[in-house]
């Protein structure tokens, strides 16, 4: 053997492993763990303690403690490749986004083995496959179900498929020349994009695909899924010269796609937004921002000494106050608004079209809401109080980095003025 | 002299470069020199100790790959790409035997030095 004993390859092997390997107990108090998974946990630790899993990740992944706790059975896999995206924060580059896979086992009561891998690449190529997979989808299941039309750069309909009539009522001869956006009537107060909209960003990723409410030609409401496709019809001119538009009537929003939305967007503990989604809605509304010059705001809020509620009653306590909180903030949004949920106990909302000062009235409503939560304990009533930071993507010179720097720098200004309160500059006080 | 040398926070690249290899075995701290590949070229006894790693495997392959992939990331493998002049002592987690260990590392490197060095004091 050279000299070199087992036990000395063994650790070489463990040493070497490009997959993280942790064993750590059901709370997260890491036993073993070899310098891959350091490689990836350290920095996600930032100041809070490496030596414990479900610390570590609080801040990219705080699902991952109630996922193992809500396991039931005794030993088994509780989750496999839960991802968990790093791509938000001040080291957020335009490359790709970092994206680890997390697999989890329950060897025993006690006992979780942990794997931890960058799945960054892998994460590109599916979303490439599922670009085409879309697409391909609406042509393989047969044009029945589908309304196809084709569109000009501009919006103008140059051909609509019989589908088209079916499904919306309005004759597909008849709406040949106008302007599709002129036809189709989407729910304004809606989340869904315009038709504009979805045209500009296809324009620029190649596809885009969304649901929404939309009117037929009777006044008729259905929920329908709208893909908007780039065609290029020119090999060197990379520019879109129209667009292919796939409208399908998708009966009830309870389906199996709204389901998974839900999985892919949703943190699993509050059902309010995930790091992930939010990232991306902020990116898309950014875009907008660019382009129509409308106003955006952020908001965001750190609920006071929480820490002292999950120490003192334990973390189902605290997954209550959780919930609780992203309900009456959620209740509160404007259309369009998103509130997510960042972190162990800080969220964000996102408000397109809304200035400082409604920025600011919206957070002191979140506040007051947040003061008025009371969870029945033994000992009484417990309440939790929140502290806010407000920006708007025009002071921070339409950097997102910036705009999420400046909402926590001012969040932190209110939790040293004292907690409990939204900052405010002093042109704002006086 | 002697002092110096033994000393963590004060020993410098000249005193390592010196050194011959029973002295950096002597020290109290693990020693690590590497190439501007990463590839280790000393690699001293505490060090191989604490690892558990024999020094002859050690030797000859890229340290941040194959050794010490914790260390390959912005806060330590990053800085010897970003800064030619470095001198940093950071408090870090080394996984040791697999176990998770908190040590200091002193970060050294100089443009006119062959070998870069980490310093690992446990």
């Amino acid at each position: 053997m050279n000299g070199t004993s087992s036990e000395e390859q063994l650790l070489e092997f463990l040493y070497a492993c490009p997959v993280g390997l942790i064993e750590c107990d059901r709370a997260g108090e890491i036993a073993m763990m070899n310098p891959h998974a350091m490689q990836h946990l350290l920095p996600l630790a930032g100041p809070r303690d490496s030596s414990n899993l479900f610390k570590a990740l609080e801040e990219h992944a705080p699902e991952l403690r109630s996922i193992v706790a809500d396991y039931g059975p005794a030993t088994g896999k509780i989750c496999d490749g839960h991802r968990i995206f790093v791509d938000l924060g001040p080291g957020r580059r335009a490359q790709a986004p970092k994206v680890l896979g997390c697999t989890v086992m329950k060897l025993g009561v006690d006992r979780l083995m942990v794997t931890l891998a960058d799945i960054s690449e892998q994460v590109v190529q599916e979303e490439r496959l599922r670009q085409a997979d879309s697409w391909f989808a609406t042509l393989v299941d047969g044009t029945n179900e589908y309304a196809a039309l084709t569109i000009t750069a501009d919006g103008l309909i140059t051909s609509a498929n019989a589908c088209f009539t079916r499904q919306t009522g309005y004759d597909c001869a008849a709406v040949t020349g106008r302007n599709l956006a002129d036809v189709l009537d989407t729910d304004p107060a809606g989340a869904a994009l315009r038709l504009s909209e979805q045209v500009k960003i296809a324009g620029r990723d190649g596809w885009h695909l969304q649901e929404g409410w939309q009117r037929r030609a009777d006044g008729g409401r259905y929920w329908c899924q709208r893909l908007v496709v780039a065609r290029s019809d020119h090999a060197d001119d990379p520019r879109p010269s129209g667009f292919s538009v796939i409208l399908r009537d998708v009966p009830g929003r309870e389906g199996a796609a709204e389901d998974m939305r839900r999985l892919l967007t949703c943190d699993h503990l509050t059902g309010a937004s995930n790091r992930r989604h939010f990232s991306q809605i902020m990116e898309r509304e950014q875009t907008h921002w660019r382009e129509v010059r409308q106003p955006l705001s952020l908001i965001l809020l750190d609920l006071d000494h929480f820490k002292t509620v999950n120490d003192t009653h334990g973390h189902p306590v605290g997954d209550i106050l959780l919930r609780r909180v992203a309900e009456v903030c959620t209740m509160l949004l404007p259309p369009r608004g998103v509130f997510a949920r960042l972190g162990g106990e800080e969220f964000g909302a996102l408000l397109p079209r809304r200035d400082n000062d409604q920025a600011i009235g919206l957070a002191e409503a979140m506040r007051t809401a947040i003061g008025a939560i009371e969870v029945d304990m033994p000992r009484g009533p417990l309440t939790v109080s929140a502290s806010l930071g407000c920006a708007t993507l025009d002071e921070a010179g339409g950097s997102i980095d910036a705009l999420i720097a400046l909402a926590d720098e001012r969040l932190y200004a209110a939790k040293r003025a004292g907690r409990n309160r939204v900052y405010r500059s002093d042109a704002h006080a006086a | 002299m002697l002092n110096t040398q033994a000393n963590f926070d004060a020993i410098s690249v000249d005193d390592l470069e010196s050194m011959g290899g029973d002295a950096r075995d002597a020290l109290p701290f693990g020693v690590v020199g590497f190439g501007a590949d990463t590839v280790v070229q000393t690699y001293n006894a505490t060090e191989a100790r604490m690892s558990g790693l024999d020094p002859a495997t050690v030797i000859g392959v890229p340290f941040f790959d194959a050794v010490a992939q914790c260390m390959n990331n912005f806060m330590v493998a990053q800085r010897f790409d970003d800064e030619p002049v470095l001198d940093a002592i950071v408090p870090y987690v080394l996984t040791l035997r697999m176990r998770p260990t908190k040590v200091r590392l002193r970060l050294l490197a100089r443009p006119d030095a062959p070998r870069r060095y980490i310093l690992i004091e446990r």
